[in-house]
């Protein structure tokens, strides 16, 4: 090789490592990492539109992944245990942000949200599904309750007036003994009777409905074994063992398959919320305007649970302000009222959107979520909360598979509840 | 004879393995070594909380028993229909290979997911195909709740592992059933030997290494098998189809206790090595 052609391959090494790190250096800005965890498919484009915008805005990049509820909460709780989560994720309001608070994974946004003024626009009852030991760890993005979703054309079938709902157990009873009819394999109501949260959620209903409570107010002690307790209990059970209303395999069945069943006319009614909308119209568009929601029937008073998600900052993130300040582009006003135009759900966590966006506002099914809405009540915000859920599902199971009765599976979930909470 | 291999030759052999072994047993060795760590809360300070803790949770013994029984059948089952389809694909007749191509790779080869949604939808008890099919035959007189009862459930999940789980084994047969000489199924027909006596006296005893090992091959699959149960099942309704690997997944993953679920994980690696020790023992002597 002659010499030239050595010092021209010299130059041109140099000249590539000099464009390389100057390449480097000039792109080097601070990348975030963000999972987004129970969404639907079909909302990626909207979330692609948000951090690319974000990302013009803020000279932050970000990298986002949308992972499918059923893997999310393992994949995030490997991650967080091997100390390598993403900058911010989003966290179920059921009780995920006490939980992971408690192991030492979260940051505390406490003194970020006290300078922001949007925070005032959260829903007041949301924030202690994100604090722990008095801290907020959480800002909450979207929100939910849960009312009764019923299927007008099956209603008009059974000869009952869609316009007049069951109001209390004993209509909603009988409403549902007529719209039954096993021979058509159709069903009056769906139980939720899975081992999953959402039939924890279901008995909660039951229970508020007559009157009764889960947890002492300082969260030291069950206090479902109560009358209200044993009422909701044996009334939630019985739809299924006694009066039929429920489907055969009810103990495999959640919310999220009677909507599929409501969709095809085969269940009439059920547990369902915002995030019930768009799914059953998906599942069967002829559906649309030919389904409702109400208040769900009660014993004493009318209750409903709220749940949702939060965004949360790890407490391993080198990007904490990139990520306060991307969760709060994220929350604010005008993101939601452009996602409620996109998509019309689900319920912004903020106020001011609810009310004032004419989608939400003036669609009856969404008047009936948003005016329950401030009285709904929170899962316990406790670290312990999945296993006392855990033993909740237990409960419930052992007295739909018929191991135990109502009253007998009453005292040993509140005996094990107790044991959890270390007041036996 | 057996052609004894030369020392130089093995330690060649021996070098040429090394750097797997190396890697599989260090990988094998830091996750036992920090299982058992997790499960006795840190070696400084070791305790049996945990252990304790799992042998005392009135639902040791339930997914321990389910274990056992979700174990046995479907190793029964599986091993029952891999032979007779193994030796029925080994006839030769026109269109053999697709036939062997739809029964034994599309099991196989559909991902676990697919198949238990698959079946979890054949199972349903308001638009299921297999209701559907067994009433329309008379068999049934109404819809059963297959993932909804808890007898039911066990069986739903042993029928969809079988149909999963056979294909393999039937290959292996297959291969060893393809290695059989000709002429001693020839020479039994000279003397008049019946299809039964050739299986009994030529089939098996061939077979017999090829089955043993895939009976351990099976154990150690279907005991870890875990997707099919989780997805169809969840491990209920009320615990009927949990085993020890579900209700460590559960312990882990839903319920963050990962000194109970570690525990639990080393009772079964335990279980594990005691049943692989005796069989290979067994298969050692047998040789």
């Amino acid at each position: 090789m002659s010499k030239i052609w050595k010092v021209r391959i010299l130059a041109y090494i140099l000249l590539f490592s000099t464009l390389f790190f100057v390449g480097e250096v000039s792109v080097a800005r601070e990348k975030l990492t963000v999972w987004i965890g129970g969404h639907v498919v079909e909302q990626e484009t909207g979330w692609a539109k948000i951090v690319k915008d974000f990302e013009a805005s803020s000279g932050i990049d970000v990298e986002y992944r949308l992972i499918g509820f059923e893997v999310y909460y393992s994949k995030l709780i490997t991650a967080f245990e091997a100390g390598e989560p993403p900058d911010i994720c989003f966290a179920d309001l059921g009780g995920w942000v006490p939980v992971f608070a408690s192991h030492g994974w979260l940051e505390s946004i406490d003194n970020k949200l006290d300078q922001w003024k949007g925070a005032e626009q959260i829903w007041e009852n949301l924030w202690p599904t994100v604090s722990y030991k008095g801290k907020r760890y959480g800002l909450p993005w979207y929100t939910d309750d849960r009312a009764l979703m019923y299927n007008f054309k099956m209603f008009r079938d059974a000869g009952l007036d869609p316009n007049n709902p069951p109001e209390r157990w004993y209509e909603f009873l009988g409403d549902a003994m007529l719209l039954t009819n096993p021979s058509k394999g159709q069903y009056g109501y769906g139980v939720s009777g899975a081992m999953s949260e959402i039939t924890t959620l279901g008995y909660m209903m039951y229970l508020f409905e007559a009157g009764g409570t889960l947890l002492s107010s300082d969260y030291n002690r069950a206090t479902f074994s109560t009358k209200a307790g044993l009422d909701a209990l044996q009334f939630y059970t019985d739809l299924f063992l006694k009066y039929k209303v429920s489907p055969p395999a009810t103990l495999s069945y959640t919310e999220d398959d009677y909507r599929t069943m409501m969709a095809q006319n085969r269940v009439a009614m059920a547990i369902g919320g915002p995030w019930s909308i768009p799914l059953i119209e998906m599942a069967n568009p002829a559906i649309k305007g030919n389904y409702g929601f109400t208040i769900h029937p009660y014993l004493k008073e009318p209750a409903s649970v709220l749940g949702g998600w939060a965004t949360v900052i790890a407490k391993k993130s080198k990007h904490k302000d990139a990520a306060w300040e991307f969760i709060k582009y994220i929350t604010s006003k005008d993101v939601w009222m452009w996602w409620i135009d996109q998509y019309r759900g689900p319920m912004p966590a903020r106020m001011d959107v609810c009310l004032e966006s004419p989608i939400l506002s003036q669609d009856p099914k969404w008047k009936v979520i948003i005016d329950i809405f401030p009285t709904a009540h929170i899962r316990p915000p406790i670290a312990e909360w999945t296993k006392i859920s855990y033993t909740i599902q237990s409960m419930i199971q052992k007295v739909l598979s018929k191991k135990m009765g109502a009253a007998q599976a009453l005292i040993w979930g509140k005996t094990e509840v107790d044991k959890i909470l270390g007041s036996e | 004879m057996k052609k004894k291999v030369s020392f130089s030759k093995r330690k060649v052999i021996f070098i040429y393995i090394s750097p797997y072994l190396i890697v599989v047993l260090g990988l094998l060795s830091y996750l036992l070594i920090d299982n058992v760590s997790i499960s006795l809360n840190g070696f400084r300070h070791p305790t049996l909380k945990n252990y304790i803790s799992t042998i005392t949770d009135p639902l040791f013994l339930t997914v321990n028993l389910n274990t056992l029984i979700w174990v046995v059948s479907c190793v029964v089952l599986q091993l029952f229909f891999a032979g007779i389809i193994a030796l029925l694909l080994n006839v030769d007749f026109k269109g053999n290979t697709i036939f062997r191509i739809i029964i034994l790779v599309l099991p196989w080869a559909t991902p676990d997911v697919v198949a238990a949604v698959a079946w979890k939808w054949m199972y349903n008890d308001m638009y299921g195909v297999l209701n559907d099919v067994l009433c329309k035959l008379g068999i049934l007189k109404a819809y059963l709740p297959w993932l909804g009862d808890i007898g039911l459930a066990k069986v739903a999940v042993i029928i969809a592992n079988v149909w999963k789980g056979f294909a393999v084994s039937s290959m292996i047969y297959l291969a060893g059933l393809k290695t059989i000489p000709r002429q001693l199924y020839e020479a039994a027909e000279i003397d008049g030997a019946s299809v039964w006596k050739k299986l009994l006296w030529i089939t098996f005893p061939s077979m017999r290494p090829l089955i043993l090992t895939t009976v351990l091959l099976t154990v150690m699959w279907t005991f870890n098998y875990f997707p099919l149960i989780y997805i169809m099942t969840g491990g209920g309704p009320s615990n009927a189809t949990d085993t020890i690997v579900t209700y460590s997944y559960r312990q882990a993953f839903w319920l963050l206790d990962f000194g109970k679920a570690a525990s639990l994980s080393t009772v079964a690696f335990l279980i594990l090595l005691v049943i692989a020790i005796v069989y290979t023992t067994f298969l050692i002597k047998e040789k």
